[in-house]
């Protein structure tokens, strides 16, 4: 049985969520004391508080080590996921204050929310059996819910809250009977023990598939894929922006890396079961996030058909099944959080007589009221149309590799077919900045925000410089996953 | 040296181009005048080694194609053909270079200018030096380039803009016949070097081959292709109507291009492939024909027009006339020999023009003139020495040449021969008529111009009178220093073996033989001409609206050019445009793009909309979507177990 | 007489199951009734887990429906906050009318 020594030992596993878990306990303590006049301190002590996680990470040892009875992982794909989540998640919050105060939504327990359910992508992330996933799931959505519905004032907020919380219990209720189904017809819900037992099962149980197949459609809700989608525009309009980004940004990579634990550590023994679903998904998501996005007016409607379309790209990686798929999709991931960090710090700029405006035609002229946010714009939008040499094609350019050296051909074609007709509506954005005349001057946008995307502009522009260390990274990570 | 004097414009045209704006307007002129002087004192050098010396030489610069048979390489020719006109060009260019410096002074764009006009002398001199049809058809294309640029330089005229495009246009029909020309010259000798192509043609000739059911003869058809191009870089009748237009140009541009140097180039062409025309008899007669015509016509224009420029761009598609014709009969030097003294008196009219036009503020229709005669005698003293040279006044240049080329096609006793001499005949007449009808027009009379245009008259900067003194010197004595040399005794030895005549074509040599009064008659109705045009402008100036008023049909049908531009107007490109349309909103428009890009791009669109239709904003919409997908997924995976 | 086996356990998990998943997209009153559905479907996932624990020998399923049952309280307790400051800004839960935002 377990002493308390074991318990020690085990418990440095986790010791980057024990970290962040007890900061987010001190900061809510001190936010409940100071209430909502100390959001500035709460959110600067949040981000400090993903610092220090961060570096707790970057400081631990890179060899795989199991804790729990083996029901939480750590390794190099934990260590390079988690670090993504938190620099995305402080990103974010960094990001948020300024547009909080001015939407007076500053309350002190948003940045604590974002906190807990950055906890929640940290054990999903983690996590080496299905209870931990859904227990870690449920931690990074339950404060979602709350955020995306704060703007208590505002009906698109809570109605944006609603839809988001009815699929996302639906969505849960399938992971759930999918984990029940492979418990009853597996006898395990450890990762681990799974692909052991399923290495020696000669044929596979149909049941088991059912239940597999539940569990990827709840996650690939999360993940905002095709035809799990449906909440994501209404979502990311109703929420307040700040929120919106935080949506984008955070969970979508953590659930990337539940995903691919899931499908590889787990499964990977079915690859001929998943990988037509996944197939299926990811072209779906390609085709729906390019074509719905061509009528939108919203620019957050707009960004939520961006992301569908994101995640489909990613999915190519995924659907690969191979070493090289991996590794595409999160260097896909990595840039893609780093590109809507940009585009999101711009979103957060638009307004008009202290006013948020989303509408795309209010970008106009912004190419000479505002050069260089127009530039930035412009830069930030063409990265993710793929166009080269921005991070944004180098991205497309190792999913499509690993999914030609995958022989997924048909796949590959349909992911280039639709990057171009998703450069439809990027470069109509550009257009309108710079083509047509301005309708109502933009309000001057705020320094932090300005710095913000710049970082990220610059980084999309000279990633061409560096693409190896990141690639060497994800190699790493990728390691850990799968064996080449 | 003759390195320096190839490549000194094109260092010239580099520098001005590239470090121009940096180092500012007058240094540039100062530095590109300076390489072009230094490259026509080469060539000078040049002219006294290559052809009184004899040190004939090929400098090889470097390979350029290799494939299969066709082996090409950079190289510079220098003989007695291409040394005269490197002369030509250099030294012309030269002038023109010094004179665009006053002419040019209140242009924004100097360097740009300079630049244009290195770029051109240099592709002008890779053409007249090159040892084969291909680095030939590189200068061809690059003076056709440089003309365009120089003819449209002042690019925010319209009008401008029209005539660099026509001419580029009419000169790429042309060029189309040049270039079948070379690869019908490859196909039949395997080669396209000059040498190996000379030394086969009495070989090739008389080989045919079938083409729509007919024997042609394979070299009279290479021949006639090749002297397409020709007409159409010299202007001649059916490809000349870009000429005229091209006046649209800076005048320093018309003086070097479509006078002096690039509309030579078909000369320089039909002379330098003599060996291979000689064996076409049939083309040397089209070519005497069209010469012929192209002289009368063009003179027949030139005396109703009233823009100064163009009636100079007239006489030179005339003079370009004589030229052929005295190709079409063998008369290679004589036709040289004219090239050589037009280059100076026509540039010097040009010149001597553009100085009117300048003291005119920038005024060119001679109607709006006159009077001006002692504001600016020098200018006055030059048109005056320009035009007894045109008109083929005795021991002025063009006496020489002119008289030369009109006993040679006499002396040819051929049926075209004839008509080109009687054609010529009446050219030189017309030539002397419009000669003083434009100096007349120009300087005499009353003053027509405003009083501000006259108050503003005022003599050339010397910058600008320089280029027409020294070409002046050339106009009058360029004919009585080089006749014995192109076509006097010394011809032999100085043509070498450059200019190629089957026995029997000789016909300079009988040009010497002719009846008396076939020298004197080219003299005597010049003579006519000038007597006629004083006759009309000076002393019965009513006479000349009377004549167009009686015979107000040919009139018209003169001043409207016959008809040419309206013809090709109407019956190539209206059908053209018209064709084009057709193709463009049927095929194109509805076809291509409707099938294509825009119908492909329309059913995007509406694709987008029917998705967008998908999303009702229900929970119980979104959700059922989401059963519905997970239910897909089932089935599939039962379906494809 | 009948044995109660493990399918009939199962069955009416799949049966509450399907209950649930249908009351969220069959019903077009209030949204109250779709939180009473998210219950079904936790309880019928309770209820399959503990059987499978039960016949596998295995307490892990045990362990996971209690963790299910207190996510579920937490959840529906958020589900009900945020219906509130719906209902307290629409004044009305009808499911058919949350249709603002859509496309």
């Amino acid at each position: 049985m377990y002493s308390l020594a074991d318990f020690y030992f085990h418990a440095t596993a986790a010791l980057p969520e024990i970290v962040l878990t007890v900061f987010g306990m001190i900061i809510l303590l001190f936010g409940l004391v100071r209430e909502d006049k100390s959001t500035p301190q709460v959110t600067l002590m949040t981000v400090s508080a993903f610092a220090v996680t961060a570096l707790v990470i970057a400081a631990m040892p890179s060899e795989p080590f199991k804790g729990f009875m083996g029901s939480f992982i750590y390794d190099p794909f934990a260590q390079f996921m988690k670090l993504l989540v938190l620099m995305g998640g402080a990103a974010c919050l960094a990001m948020t204050l300024s547009y909080n105060t001015q939407e007076k939504i500053n309350r002190f327990e948003f940045p604590v929310l974002a906190l807990f359910s950055t906890v929640g992508m940290m054990f999903i992330i983690s996590a080496n059996d299905l209870m931990l996933a859904y227990v870690g799931l449920e931690l990074m959505s339950l404060p979602l819910y709350v955020l995306v519905s704060i703007r208590r004032d505002f009906l698109r907020s809570s109605e944006a809250g609603i839809k988001y919380f009815v699929l996302g219990a639906l969505a849960s209720g399938m992971i759930l009977y999918g984990i029940s189904l492979i418990y009853g017809f597996s006898g395990t819900i450890n990762f681990t023990r799974l692909s052991e037992t399923l290495a020696l099962q000669d044929g596979v149980s149909i049941t088991l598939s059912f239940g597999l197949i539940m569990l990827i459609c709840g996650v690939a809700f999360k993940l905002s894929a095709v035809p799990f989608h449906m909440w994501t525009p209404d979502v990311y309009e109703g929420a307040p922006t700040s929120v919106t980004a935080f949506l984008a940004i955070a969970p979508k990579t953590a659930v990337f890396a539940l995903l691919a634990r899931i499908l590889f550590d787990g499964f990977g023994d079915m690859t001929a079961q998943w990988q037509d679903v996944i197939w299926i998904i990811a072209a779906a998501s390609m085709i729906v996030g390019a074509f719905a996005a061509i009528p939108q007016t919203s620019i957050k409607r707009l960004l939520a058909y961006s992301t569908i379309g994101h995640m489909g790209y990613a999915l190519v990686g995924m659907t690969a099944a191979s070493f090289d798929g991996v590794r595409s999709m999160i260097v896909y991931m990595a840039l893609y959080m780093v590109m809507n960090i940009g585009v999101f710090a711009i979103v957060l700029m638009l307004r008009q007589n202290d006013r948020q405006t989303t509408d795309i035609d209010n970008l106009s002229g912004l190419g000479k009221t505002h050069p260089v946010v127009a530039l930035m714009m412009t830069v930030l939008m063409f990265s993710m149309a793929g166009i080269p040499p921005l991070a944004g094609f180098f991205g497309k350019l190792f999913v499509f590799q690993a999914a030609v050296s995958a022989e997924l051909y048909g796949l590959a074609v349909l992911g280039v077919l639709t990057s171009v007709v998703a450069a439809y509506y990027y470069l109509r954005i550009i257009k309108i900045m710079y083509f047509e005349e301005p309708i109502h001057v933009l309000d001057k946008p705020t320094r932090d925000l300005e710095v913000i995307s710049g970082i990220a502009t610059i980084f999309v522009v000279a990633f061409i410089l560096f693409p190896q260390s990141l690639v060497n990274a994800a190699q790493a990570a990728a390691t850990a996953l799968v064996t080449i | 040296m003759g390195l320096i004097a190839v490549f000194l414009p094109l260092f010239s045209a580099i520098f001005a181009g590239a470090l121009g704006r940096i180092i500012g307007d007058r240094a540039t002129q100062a530095i590109t005048c300076t390489f072009l002087c230094v490259a026509a004192i080469a060539s000078i050098v040049m002219f006294n080694s290559v052809i009184l010396e004899g040190n004939t030489e090929t400098i090889k610069l470097m390979s350029w194609i290799k494939s299969g048979d066709l082996e090409l390489n950079w190289a510079l020719r220098f003989d007695t053909l291409s040394v005269v006109m490197l002369f030509v060009v250099n030294v012309v260019s030269a002038m023109v270079h010094i004179y665009s410096v006053g002419y040019m002074s209140h242009d924004k764009s100097k360097t740009r200018f300079m630049a244009y006009l290195g770029l051109f002398t240099f592709a002008m001199l890779m053409l007249v030096t090159s040892n084969n049809f291909v680095q030939l058809f590189f200068g061809w294309e690059g003076v056709g380039l440089a003309s365009y640029l120089l003819i449209g330089f002042w690019h925010h005229k319209h009008s401008a803009n029209a005539a660099a495009i026509k001419a580029f246009v009419v000169n790429r029909v042309g060029d189309f016949g040049l270039s079948l020309g070379i690869f019908a010259v490859f196909m039949l000798f395997g080669t396209l070097q000059f040498d190996p192509v000379f030394d086969q043609a009495s070989e090739i000739a008389g080989t045919t081959f079938e083409f729509l059911g007919h024997q042609w003869d394979a070299l009279t058809v290479t021949c006639f292709l090749l002297f397409i191009g020709a007409m159409g870089k010299s202007a001649q009748l059916g490809l000349h109507t870009w000429l005229p237009d091209a006046m649209e140009g800076p005048t320093p541009v018309s003086a070097l291009i479509h006078a002096a140097t690039m509309v030579t180039a078909g000369v320089f062409l039909v002379a330098r492939l003599s060996p291979v025309f000689e064996y076409a008899p049939s083309v040397m007669e089209f070519i005497t024909v069209i010469g012929a015509l192209t002289a009368l016509v063009a003179a027949t224009i030139a005396i109703t027009q009233h823009d100064i420029k163009r009636v100079i761009a007239y006489s030179t598609m005339s003079q370009l006339g004589y030229m052929f014709f005295a190709l079409g009969v063998s008369a290679y030097g004589a036709a040289m020999f004219h090239l050589f003294t037009h280059a100076f008196f026509k540039a010097l009219l040009f010149l001597g023009a553009g100085s009117v036009i300048h003291a005119m503020s920038d005024e060119q229709d001679m109607r709006n003139m006159g009077g001006i005669w002692k504001e600016i005698p020098i200018t006055y003293a030059m048109m005056w020495i320009g035009s007894l040279a045109l008109a083929g006044i005795p021991f002025f240049a063009g006496y020489y040449s002119k008289d030369m080329i009109l006993e040679a096609v006499y002396a040819d006793h051929s049926f075209v021969g004839n008509f080109a001499f009687w054609c010529g005949i009446a050219a030189a007449f017309l030539t002397a008529f419009y000669s003083w009808r434009l100096i007349i027009m120009t300087f005499h009379g009353k003053p027509r111009a405003d009083e501000k245009v006259m108050a503003h008259i005022h003599e050339s900067p010397p910058v600008m009178l320089f280029p027409l003194i020294i070409l002046a010197l050339g106009a009058i004595l360029s004919g009585y220093i080089a006749y014995s040399w192109f076509v006097g005794e010394d011809r032999f030895e100085f043509w070498r073996d450059t200019l190629f005549i089957l026995e029997g074509n000789d016909t300079v040599e009988a040009a010497h033989h002719v009846p008396s009064w076939v020298p004197i008659l080219p003299f005597a109705i010049g003579l006519a001409g000038i007597a006629f045009g004083y006759l009309l402008y000076m002393f019965r100036k009513s006479w000349p609206q009377k004549i167009a008023n009686t015979f107000k049909p040919v009139h018209t049908f003169l001043y409207k050019k016959w008809y040419f531009d309206e013809l090709y107007h109407n019956a190539i490109v209206v059908p053209l445009i018209k064709f084009g349309y057709v193709f463009w909103k049927g095929g194109d428009k509805k076809i291509i793009d409707g099938l294509g890009p825009d119908g492909i791009a329309n059913s995007v669109k509406e694709g987008a909309f029917q998705i967008r239709k998908i999303q009702t904003g229900f929970v119980y919409d979104y959700a059922y979507t989401m059963l519905a997908g997970v239910v897909i997924f089932i089935t599939l995976f039962i379906v494809m177990l | 007489m009948l044995e109660i086996g493990i399918v009939h356990y199962l069955i009416v998990a799949a049966a509450l199951f399907v209950t649930g998943v249908f009351g969220i997209f069959l019903n077009r009153s209030n949204v109250i009734l779709i939180l009473m559905s998210i219950e079904l479907i936790l309880l019928s996932v309770t209820i399959n887990l503990v059987t499978f624990s039960h016949f596998l020998h295995d307490l892990t399923g045990q362990v996971f429906a209690m963790l299910i049952l207190t996510i579920a309280a937490a959840e529906a307790a958020i589900g009900l906050a945020i219906l509130m400051t719906y209902f307290r800004k629409k004044g009305s839960i009808d499911v058919t009318e949350i249709n603002i935002m859509k496309g």
